[in-house]
């Protein structure tokens, strides 16, 4: 390798760095008081397994505890969880109704806390995005649309319950309601704007509220809230999965995937993509450091030279970059 | 030879920025070489590569001086700071009027903060969210003594959070005024890994509630500023480590203004949270300390842009957009706070980085009763991807004080960095060398307030390197004086109606200091007034902000 190449391959380090993949990630569940959890650390755990028993519309009573029970805050009686201990009579979370909580991964629990959260050791490598919204959620992947496509809700049939559908760029939130209710699990898009964000979360706390409730649905948005396209490496990663179990989970918000037999694409490390600006969304290999541009408006900003597929080059803020590992 | 290092490296890792700068020797002081800065993302080695590459070209004898250039880099000392995000603060009291006390106290405190009350939530919704696993600290106060309205409720809330306490052993909590008397609840709190402080109640609390601060100072014969808050204090320490430039930010104003002996006020709008101090330089020997306040609610773009937050920015923008392509674009700017800078993006970020000052400037109303300061330094990385000559024009476009004040810049973010010196003669030594270096002069603002509009009200004539230039002022506007950094004038000003510019008078000479803005002597409403209708309100905001801004329609 030259001098000059070496320095080029140095100063790419000045471009941020998205990671795609992570291993040994560790996922939250949150409780809530009179949720009951039916793990304990240590456990190992399968996807599918139930987890917790979530309250539904949890209620306070009192009753006395009798002292020789020994009873502490977080302990269970029939009525729910113990609170706390008020003039001799302890208030209680419970209710009637409950739902299970389904882990959609498999890992080890490494931390119980009733009414606060579970923690599971995720086994399997991760994919992280920006939010996820509803879930937890899993199914086969399916990559239904192209990395800058997008899905229309008259392309979803009932053929596509069970999967999790990478939708391209953008999707509205009519498209996301109808494919819950046909029974899709979750979807990944590049971007979800605020509007349809809003709306989605409305129908789902609906759903959610609603007696006969569909199964656990989340949307993984994978790059913010414009139209953006999915990242090459980001698609090609997701297309190497189609057909494979997959997870969303929100706390962190990413995608989860147990495919040790999988080898996944990996991009070729001076590949930059441009994040913003007027040429956001598009690929090229990373050309050097230029030092500081002047760009629209009259601002001077720190630029690296991006040489795109036909050849030309240019120079981009080096903040509108980012490199992949 | 001498093992004393000749130059060392400032790293300062922001949120959304990560600083850069290089420090040497020369001429037997320690001055700024060079600067980068870079979004937060990227690696840090290459960059101190690159800023010695350009150190070295630039000037070779320098370098070769410090002992930076070659394989020397990476035997530069290094001295780092790093902002973590803002944690979270559940803060839980008997009645609602003691809630908006500590909330406000807590609010610039460095926490992000969750509040409720006996009297507005019920204990199940209480204790679900102190049990939340997000909250990583617990405030529980009362008035001292406790006020009628909230007697009842607080023994019954001391034993809600004791049991919470007793749930999650690692929470530090903190008991404040009356709320220490229930202290036994807890049982051994020896033995549990989480500290239980005990702290007083919160001034603005026992006084009426966060509007009692504003009372209180306005109240005091002697003061231009409150009291030392000793809740404040403690939950600042609480918050953030000593080293944590955001917190650091306090004792580096106050050694400015010492070595200066200035009073100085700094306002760093970062991405997490925007930070306020202001100091006196210390006086007959007596050290002074600086009024600190860190707020994560007025970060330039909050985790979750509301209606509140989008309608500031709204208010503000330059750029026709609607609610929802706003709230977008503020959510990309949290994401990717360095992309889509240029262009439009800059006019969104000084529309952001204005609405984040009015939610500053909210939130720390008692700093604006004090005179103007003799200096006023700007920080935070959204300054650094917009005109400098702007800067102070988007402050004093919020924070509206009759007077006369110069403005700098923080420009290579070292402020944080020095601030956190442990050692407080050492700070001042650094300081003292560095001080002209670290800041960008922007220029000088003379606000005079009390003007009648509709005609001239006056003239002002600047005497500077033996010339004066006489202009008219007509109220309601901007003028605008080229005064090149370094140059320093005095400004004689004859109205025709007696006005407060620090003082009521008709005559005022005010010494000022040139920049890159020159001198600003803005004639506008004190508080500003803006148009009701958006068109008419981004027109004038862009024709005040276009005098500043070379090159903006390029």
């Amino acid at each position: 390798m030259s001098v000059a190449t070496e320095a080029v391959a140095a100063d790419l380090g000045l471009v941020s760095r998205r990671r795609l993949i992570d291993g040994g990630v560790e996922v939250t569940f949150p409780l809530a008081p009179g949720d009951r959890p039916l793990v304990a650390a240590g456990e190992s755990v399968l996807a599918g397994a139930p987890i917790a028993e979530r309250v539904r519309d949890a209620q306070l009573t009192d009753r006395v505890v009798l002292a020789s029970a020994e009873p502490r805050p977080g302990e269970r009686v029939p009525e729910g969880e113990l609170l706390f201990d008020w003039r001799g009579r302890w208030r209680i979370a419970g209710g009637e109704v409950t739902e299970s909580l389904e882990t959609p991964v498999a890992g080890i629990v490494r931390e119980v806390r009733a009414g606060t959260a579970i923690v599971i050791r995720a086994s399997g490598r991760a994919m992280h995005g920006i939010v996820a919204l509803g879930g937890p959620s899993a199914g086969h992947l399916h990559v239904a649309a192209g990395g800058d496509g997008e899905l229309r809700a008259g392309g979803l049939d009932v053929g596509l319950a069970g999967t999790i559908l990478v939708v391209g760029s953008r999707i509205e939130a009519e498209t996301l309601t109808r494919a819950r209710a046909m029974g899709v699990r979750g979807i990944i898009v590049g971007g979800l704007a605020s509007k349809e964000r809003r709306d989605f979360l409305a129908s789902e706390r609906r759903q959610r509220a609603a007696l006969h409730r569909l199964p656990p649905y989340a949307v993984l948005v994978l790059e913010g809230a414009v139209r953006r396209p999915i990242a090459s490496p980001v698609l090609d990663i997701l297309s190497a999965l189609e057909g494979r179990e997959v997870a969303i989970v929100s706390d962190p918000p990413m995608l989860l995937f147990d495919a040790p037999d999988v080898d996944l694409p990996v991009p070729r490390p001076d590949l930059v993509r441009i994040r913003g600006g007027q040429l956001g969304g598009s690929e090229g290999t990373w050309a050097g450091v230029v030092g500081p541009r002047r760009f629209a408006g009259g601002i001077h900003l720190e630029a690296g030279a991006v040489r795109f597929e036909d050849g030309s080059v240019m120079a981009v803020p080096l903040g509108d970059l980012e490199r992949f590992d | 030879m001498t093992t004393e290092p000749r130059a060392f490296l400032t790293i300062d890792h922001g949120a959304a920025t990560s600083s850069v700068a290089l420090i040497g020797r020369a001429g037997g002081a320690w001055r700024l070489i060079g600067t980068l800065a870079l979004p937060a993302g990227a690696d840090v080695d290459p960059a101190i590569d690159l800023l010695v590459r350009r150190v070295v070209a630039a000037d070779p004898l320098l370098s070769e001086t410090l002992g930076v250039g070659g394989s020397n880099v990476e035997a530069l000392p290094r001295f780092e700071v790093r902002s973590r995000p803002p944690r979270r603060l559940a803060v839980v009291a008997g009645s609602e009027r003691t809630l908006a006390g500590l909330v406000h106290i807590a609010g610039r405190s460095g926490w992000s903060v969750l509040g409720a009350s006996a009297e507005g939530m019920d204990p199940l919704a209480m204790t679900r969210l102190l049990l939340d696993h997000g909250i990583e600290a617990i405030l529980v106060g009362a008035a001292d003594p406790p006020r009628a309205d909230e007697r009842s409720a607080i023994r019954e809330l001391a034993t809600l959070v004791a049991a919470v306490a007793g749930r999650r052993p690692e929470l530090p909590i903190v008991l404040s005024g009356a709320m220490s008397e229930a202290l036994d609840a807890f049982g051994d709190v020896a033995a549990r890994p989480g500290e239980i402080l005990l702290a007083p109640a919160a001034q603005a609390m026992s006084r009426g509630g966060a509007r009692g601060l504003a009372r209180a100072v306005a109240s005091r014969p002697d003061a231009d500023e409150p009291a030392a808050d000793p809740l404040g204090e403690l939950l600042l320490e609480l918050a953030l480590p000593a080293d944590d430039p955001r917190r650091a930010i306090g004792p580096a104003t106050q050694a400015l203004a010492d070595v200066l002996d200035r009073r100085v006020e700094t306002i760093v709008l970062g991405h997490d949270a925007a930070v306020r101090a202001a100091a006196d330089p210390a006086a007959g020997g007596v050290a002074a300390t600086a009024r600190l306040a860190v707020v994560p609610a007025a970060a330039v773009a909050p985790e979750e842009p509301d209606d509140a937050v989008v309608d500031g920015v709204l208010l503000w923008s330059t750029v026709p957009a609607d609610r929802h392509r706003l709230r977008d674009r503020m959510r990309e700017l949290r994401i990717a706070p360095w992309a889509d800078a240029a262009g439009e993006g800059a006019a969104l970020r000084m529309a952001a980085a204005r609405a984040a000052l009015v939610r500053l400037a909210g939130v720390t109303a008692d700093f604006d009763r004090a005179p103007a300061p003799d200096l006023v330094v700007a920080g935070g990385g959204v300054w650094s991807a917009v005109p400098a000559p702007t800067v102070a024009l988007a402050i004093v476009d919020v924070i509206r004080r009759p007077g006369a004040s110069q403005y700098a810049l923080d420009h290579a973010r070292l402020l944080g960095a020095l601030g956190a010196i442990p050692d407080p003669r050492e700070r001042l030594a650094v300081m003292t060398d560095l001080a002209d270096d670290l800041l960008a002069p922007l220029g000088s603002v003379v606000t005079p307030a009390g003007l009648r509009s509709g005609r001239s009200a006056g003239s002002v004539v600047v005497h500077a390197d033996g010339a004066a230039t006489e202009m008219e002022l007509i109220p309601g506007g901007l003028e605008l004086v080229d005064l090149p950094p370094g140059q320093t004038a005095v400004a004689e000003f004859r109205f025709r109606d007696r006005v407060r510019l620090g003082a009521r008078g008709r005559h005022f000479a005010v010494d000022v200091a040139g920049g890159l803005g020159g001198l600003l002597v803005d004639l506008r409403d004190v508080p500003l007034r803006l148009p009701e209708r958006a068109d008419r309100r981004r027109d004038l905001l862009a024709a005040w902000q276009a005098a500043l801004w070379q090159g903006q329609d390029a």
